[in-house]
């Protein structure tokens, strides 16, 4: 008797959180993205930053550790390139602090040639992110700093990705290799695309949007800038993606076009928020 | 404060700390892309030592909690997921799973595998139809990679939520002696 009482329980307690959960998804799914919830993701975010930080800093030997441990086959092989430079390196006068290596990221940062005279904010990246379906990184600054939802972020190289949501402190940044990502890309002279991610470590595919112009035909290694077409998501120009293939299948009319991005997205530590919004 | 009040303070501690480290260490743990998931674990092992209401409980809250730090998806979708593994893992203990060492790892490797695919079932069906962008090939490793990096993890992280969750009554029920390995007797199937 008192196991079918406790069974009863636990399927009447089963199906409360069921109902619950599907709750919160509905009105998540409903608010896209910016209702309650969302708010309440963003102020999470900014509560826990500090935290994050702390623990992140504190951790961080031992993240280093786990990232050789678990990479010490293709070590061996970098360590052998390594040694190499560190030869060449001895007779350069080198101050390789990590302080000096930071403020040369930074310093690359400012005055990128495609981003013009659009105001930055230079952030550093204080969560890499752990989930294996959606590529993010968490930023140190927010909406007190002028970011907001939408905005492009960009670092030496060219586009890392898009403010997706941001707190009063904080802020989530979608990488271009996110599934949910996509930009418009110009492919020549007549032809405009979008490339869209399709996650970690593999390369975005452009989509050829059809036109009545000739098919383009793209070189191996070539750039691809974004489009910034009319009430496009981001100013036109910025380099999105080198060419890695743009073979065509037999009887296919457009070609099958991979990007790898210009930016190491596992190598970022600070980065440029573009200030604009769509014209 | 009550023996139960105390266990699921340190429970709910637990999981606090657990979404700290793995927002700190899941991308340098990364193996083929694919991180380990602490929250999924932590659920499992609350499925073994407290049966399915636990399961439940401790996986609407892990999961919960592992949604705040995400963006792309529904807040409320790894809570529906992880509360129904929880359950499920918690379900089959007290009806199926046999008293052995080998038994956390085992659930540990097959619940996670299924958390995943769950989850990606989940969301396909709300209309997160973007996880399963990356195709096929990828969801299978990251099932694969996740299930492994869980039952790796699974007997240090079951000794502690064991040590957590002494006192309980999910615990007490199963007669759970607080290394996470569970000692009782199965129990009649519901």
């Amino acid at each position: 008797m008192a196991v079918y009482r406790r069974s009863t329980r636990t399927r009447y307690v089963l199906a409360v959180l069921v109902l619950a959960a599907l709750t919160l998804v509905t009105i998540d799914a409903r608010s896209n993205g910016s209702g309650v919830t969302s708010e309440i993701r963003g102020k999470v975010h900014d509560v826990f930053s500090p935290v994050q930080r702390a623990t992140h800093s504190a951790l961080q030997p031992v993240g280093n550790f786990l990232t050789g441990a678990l990479d010490y086959g293709s070590l061996r092989q970098e360590n052998q390139r390594l040694r190499d430079q560190v030869i060449a390196l001895q007779n350069q006068s080198a101050q390789s602090t990590a302080e000096q290596a930071a403020a040369d990221q930074v310093l690359r940062q400012q005055g990128l040639p495609w981003v013009g005279a659009i105001p930055t904010r230079t952030v550093q990246i204080i969560d890499n992110g752990s989930s294996n379906f959606e590529n993010t990184v968490t930023i140190n600054k927010g909406t007190t700093s002028g970011l907001a939802k939408g905005q492009p972020v960009v670092a030496a190289g060219g586009l890392v990705g898009t403010v997706a949501s941001a707190g009063s402190r904080t802020a989530v940044v979608t990488l271009i290799t996110d599934p949910t990502f996509s930009v418009g890309v110009r492919l020549d002279a007549k032809n405009i695309g979008y490339a869209q991610g399709f996650g970690r470590n593999d390369p975005l595919r452009v989509s050829v949007i059809t036109t009545n112009a000739a098919v383009p035909t793209l070189k191996k290694g070539q750039v691809l800038l974004t489009s910034g077409l009319d009430s496009e998501l981001y100013p036109p120009n910025i380099p999105v993606g080198k060419v890695v293939d743009a073979s065509r299948a037999p009887g296919s009319v457009e070609p099958d076009i991979t990007l790898q991005p210009l930016v190491d997205l596992n190598e970022l530590t600070y980065l440029q928020v573009l200030l604009w919004a769509p014209q | 404060m009550s023996p139960h009040a105390t266990a699921r303070l340190r429970i709910a501690v637990l999981l606090f700390i657990a979404i700290l480290i793995e927002s700190a260490l899941g991308s340098d743990m990364r193996v083929g892309g694919v991180a380990p998931d602490l929250m999924i674990l932590l659920t499992i092992c609350a499925g073994l030592t407290g049966g399915a209401e636990a399961g439940a409980w401790v996986g609407f809250w892990a999961g919960l909690m592992a949604d705040l730090f995400l963006t792309s998806t529904p807040l409320g979708l790894s809570a529906l997921t992880y509360c129904l593994i929880g359950a499920g893992v918690g379900a089959l203990r007290t009806a199926v799973i046999p008293e052995r060492r080998l038994v956390v790892p085992l659930a540990a490797f097959v619940g996670t595998a299924a958390a995943v695919l769950l989850f990606v079932a989940l969301g396909d069906m709300l209309g997160q139809t973007q996880l399963l962008d990356a195709g096929r090939s990828w969801l299978i490793r990251v099932a694969v990679i996740e299930a492994c990096w869980s039952a790796v993890l699974s007997l240090p992280v079951a000794w502690v939520y064991g040590r957590a969750a002494r006192g309980s009554v999910g615990a007490e029920q199963l007669g759970m002696i607080g290394s996470g390995v569970v000692r009782g007797e199965r129990l009649p199937l519901r």
